[in-house]
């Protein structure tokens, strides 16, 4: 008898409470069926407002033209190339969860798995926005397609890796939105099956795509579901990797070096985990879905946290190992320009290295790994050393050139660019707030999957199997 | 259903291992006669098969207990049913880990240069740059750390293991506190792992033969490529226990999910392949590009390409079917391929740095290999017959009785 539900008593629940599967629908589509609360309002306009301010900042810069940002002579890449590479990382942690986890049958991804998912296509959204405008001339933005065209021989660089990234994060995107999208068709259909407002019945029958329930759509869905798993896993590796690849293929001392891909992924992951930290630590919270987003999640995904921050820690080292023993005097003059405190940006390399290897350190104990307080804490120290990492990797790279003649002055942002990244906030929290209030941020369908074999009730009467003897239960259990 | 819990070594299982490692002894010995008393080329040749054997070997037997360390920490149970395997394999690590000790104390203390130019730097700038890691002293001090941790925290990994066979079921507060237990000295191994494996072994034994050249990916290069081959060892000595009536709670379920773990690693290798090499090749600086010049260009293209359709090709097409990865002929045939073609890719990195000009690989370096398979069928089989093959007590083990892929 495979189908037998069963997990060791000593793992935690991942669904706490005597829950039922009513329950399960009753808790987690309630809070779309209420009208918004206050805090929602509240947070709703200041995200439209930030949004505001972003579109204005971007605005000036495609009316004024790029000198509306500090950028200059040697630092051609600053805050939009940063925060294009933040926002892209951040997305990572919904594609692992939802894929790579899928694929190794982790149980409690099913708690997180949506929010996470959503935030991955609103993060990837967000970091479309910086290479796309900072070509200056935006309209012709459509020059990045390779298409027969009419400016005669002229096609787009096959062989440059910025070319590589317009095909890696559209399909990125068109495949994280495909899986989050088919996952949530079932659970659509359950919002529209409780629906008693005609408006709702209808909107939310057209989103389901006719989601009736019936055992060849369950079929056909579990089908899609690993084919997009399957797809999405090199997807989680690639996309960061060719994003490494658009400094790794230069020859800039602190750009070229080979660990670059797998690095960058580690890192994409441990920021992405940072921001479902942030995310849902407030969701559970202001939805009272703590049964389902239990301190179990939040502990697994800490455990995750300091597992690539650790990765992260150990490249960063070897980094600037190499970088002593190659005795390349460039090599070593770039990182000098790191370390060393008394260089302009000095203080920025360590910030990143308190943030991102240091403090997740403290993840070893399990007392911190289940303190909320802490780990929301955590999660936001995390995103800013993230940050702080690729600026460290772009501008400390490029601010002194070969000649000192050409050494650029200090580089610090305008309001402009600055609003920039404020408005991909707004736009980021805009989508996720409106996501929160119209779509059911777990998915019901999936944790009613796991219920019976990872709920605190219905492990309560396994202990009969647990109490058998291995020859006992292999021989009444196994296949 | 009862278990056939103690492992008797089969007659002919252990006349093998012997012949095996008689093999071995006797290719040493010829190898020393044919290069080892020779010129300082042939003298390198001798020392640097010595070098990749004993290394990747290591490597290798101590990826096994890397896999128990992480799946510890990931809290995995599927891998129960076949764990007391993986812990035989690893203690592989004692005795080829103090073979490879004396191979590597013997390089530096024997002063092969042509092997470490580093030992005679002269008065090259760039390696005299490197002194302060690129010493006698620190390649000695650091070697014996490493192999004497991975041998203690693997012991007592091993250790904590076999308490669990003296003690009677666990109740559910137990449970948890040897889950704890486990995790705390899995952790302590991995973060050793990290220290060495993930970074600083590679750079000093094997990144240091091209003293000039470096690459910050070589590290994890080379623990992809020992990782991988570590599964297919696992999976080879799990279905020949398997075919001889034991595991009984190992199925097809389980060999999926090694098969899995095969197909993903083998990308994931071939991943920091292409990335390492790529980047290169993109760049093409001449101190990096060095490294590759011979390898593609040069009288080793036909292992450089060997080494792709072996390692990349092969799994991809192969491993990529649901059904090949639940078929024991087809997992043996891979495993077997993958443990040949990550030892050639050590080859090519040992041999390929010490010997630019021409290919050698002859009866000398398989000899060898097969001294050090013989050693390992050696060590984890008798390892395999003192404790039962079952860890029955372990909390998650009904997890992986009933585990479905």
């Amino acid at each position: 008898m495979a189908s037998l539900r069963y997990e060791s008593q000593v793992r935690e629940p991942l669904v706490t409470g005597t829950k039922t599967y009513h329950d399960v629908t009753q808790d987690i589509v309630r809070p779309i069926e209420m009208k918004p609360s206050f805090l929602w309002k509240v947070g709703f306009t200041i995200s439209v407002l930030l949004l505001l301010f972003g579109v204005y900042s971007v605005y000036r810069e495609v009316v004024y033209g790029i000198g509306e940002w500090n950028l200059n002579k040697t630092i051609g890449w600053g805050w939009d190339i940063t925060n294009f590479v933040w926002w892209v990382g951040i997305g990572h942690a919904g594609t692992l969860i939802s894929a790579i986890l899928l694929l190794f049958r982790q149980g409690w991804r099913t708690g997180v798995n949506r929010a996470a998912e959503a935030m991955t296509i609103f993060a990837v959204m967000c970091a479309g926005q910086f290479p796309i405008f900072h070509m200056g001339r935006v309209w012709m933005a459509f020059f990045v397609l390779p298409y027969p065209n009419t400016r005669g021989p002229l096609w787009v660089n096959f062989s440059s890796p910025l070319l590589w990234d317009v095909f890696a994060i559209s399909t990125y995107f068109t495949v994280s939105l495909l899986f989050w999208y088919s996952g949530l068709l079932p659970d659509i259909a359950t919002v529209r099956d409780r629906a008693r407002e005609k408006w709702r019945k209808h909107m939310y029958g057209v989103l389901s795509f006719g989601w009736t329930g019936s055992t060849k759509h369950w079929q056909r869905h579990e089908a899609l579901s690993l084919v997009l798993a399957g797809l999405s896993t090199p997807l989680v590796l690639s996309v960061h990797t060719i994003v490494s690849f658009d400094f790794a293929t230069s020859v800039i001392p602190g750009w070229h070096t080979t660990i670059f891909p797998p690095y960058f992924v580690a890192g994409a992951i441990f920021s992405g985990f940072a921001m479902v930290q942030t995310l849902l630590i407030i969701t559970r919270k202001v939805l009272n879905l703590e049964d389902y987003i239990t301190m179990e999640h939040i502990e697994v995904m800490n455990k995750v946290i300091v597992l690539t921050g650790s990765i992260v820690g150990v490249a960063y080292i070897t980094e600037l190992f190499i970088s002593w023993y190659g005795q390349n005097v460039y090599e070593m003059a770039a990182f000098q320009n790191r370390w060393d405190l008394s260089t302009p940006y000095g203080w920025s390399y360590w910030l990143m290295m308190g943030c991102n290897v240091l403090a997740p350190q403290f993840f070893w104990f399990r007392k911190l790994r289940r303190n909320l307080l802490f780990t929301f804490f955590m999660s936001i120290i995390v995103n800013v050393g993230m940050w702080f990492e690729r600026f460290v990797i772009i501008v400390t790279s490029v601010y002194r050139d070969y000649i000192p003649s050409s050494w650029s002055t200090y580089y610090a942002p305008t309001i402009w660019e600055v609003g920039f990244y404020l408005g991909t906030f707004g736009l980021f929290f805009t989508c996720f707030f409106l996501f929160a209030k119209y779509f059911p941020v777990i998915a019901i369908a999936e944790i009613k999957h796991i219920l019976k074999k990872n709920g605190e009730s219905f492990k309560e009467n396994m202990v009969e199997e647990e109490r058998a003897t291995p020859e006992k239960f292999a021989h009444e259990h196994a296949h | 259903m009862s278990f056939r819990e103690q492992f008797e070594i089969p007659a002919k299982y252990k006349m093998w291992s012997m012949i095996l490692m008689a093999v071995g002894l006797v290719s040493i010995l010829i190898g020393y006669f044919l290069y080892g008393a020779g010129d300082e080329h042939q003298n390198a040749r001798f020392w640097g098969v010595l070098l990749y054997n004993s290394v990747y070997f290591l490597l290798v037997v101590n990826a096994a207990m890397f896999f128990i360390c992480a799946t510890t920490l990931a809290m995995g149970g599927w891998q129960l049913s076949f764990r007391r395997v993986s812990e035989a394999i690893s203690v592989a690590v004692i005795p080829i880990g103090i073979i490879s000790f004396v191979i590597l104390i013997a390089l530096v203390l024997g002063h092969q240069h042509h092997i470490y130019h580093w030992l005679t730097p002269g008065d090259d700038k760039l390696i005299l740059g490197k002194k302060a890691f690129l010493n006698p002293t620190f390649f000695i001090v650091w070697t014996v750390l490493t192999i004497a941790g991975w041998i203690l925290l693997g012991a007592r990994m091993r250790k904590i293991s076999a308490e669990l066979d003296e003690r009677g079921p666990l109740t559910k507060e137990e449970g948890k506190r040897y889950v704890y237990k486990t995790t705390v000295w899995g952790s302590l191994y991995l973060v050793w792992f990290a220290l060495t494996v993930a970074s600083t072994v590679p750079w000093l034994w094997f990144m240091s033969i091209d003293a000039h050249w470096y690459s910050t990916m070589y590290s994890w290069y080379t623990f992809a490529s020992s990782f991988v081959a570590g599964i297919a060892l696992m999976t080879l000595f799990v279905i020949y226990l398997k075919n001889h009536g034991y595991l009984e709670l190992v199925n097809q379920e389980h060999l999926h999910d090694l098969g899995k773990f095969m197909f993903a690693f083998s990308i994931f290798w071939t991943y920091l392949w292409f990335s390492q090499f790529m980047l290169i090749w993109y760049a093409n600086i001449p101190e990096e590009t060095v490294y590759f010049k011979h390898r593609v260009q040069g009288p080793y293209r036909g292992i450089f390409f060997l080494n792709l359709i072996i390692n990349f090709l092969a799994p991809l097409l192969i491993l990529m079917r649901r059904s090949s990865k639940r078929n024991y002929t087809l997992l043996v045939f891979m495993s077997v391929l993958i443990l040949f073609g990550h030892w050639i890719d050590f080859y090519q990195m040992v041999i390929g740095s010490i010997s630019k000009d021409h290919v050698e690989l002859n009866l000398f370096d398989f000899g060898v290999a097969a001294g050090f398979i013989g050693l390992i069928m050696w060590s984890a089989g008798n390892a395999l017959t003192k404790r039962s093959l079952v860890v029955k007590n372990h909390p998650f083990l009904k997890e992986s009785i009933i585990h479905h892929t």
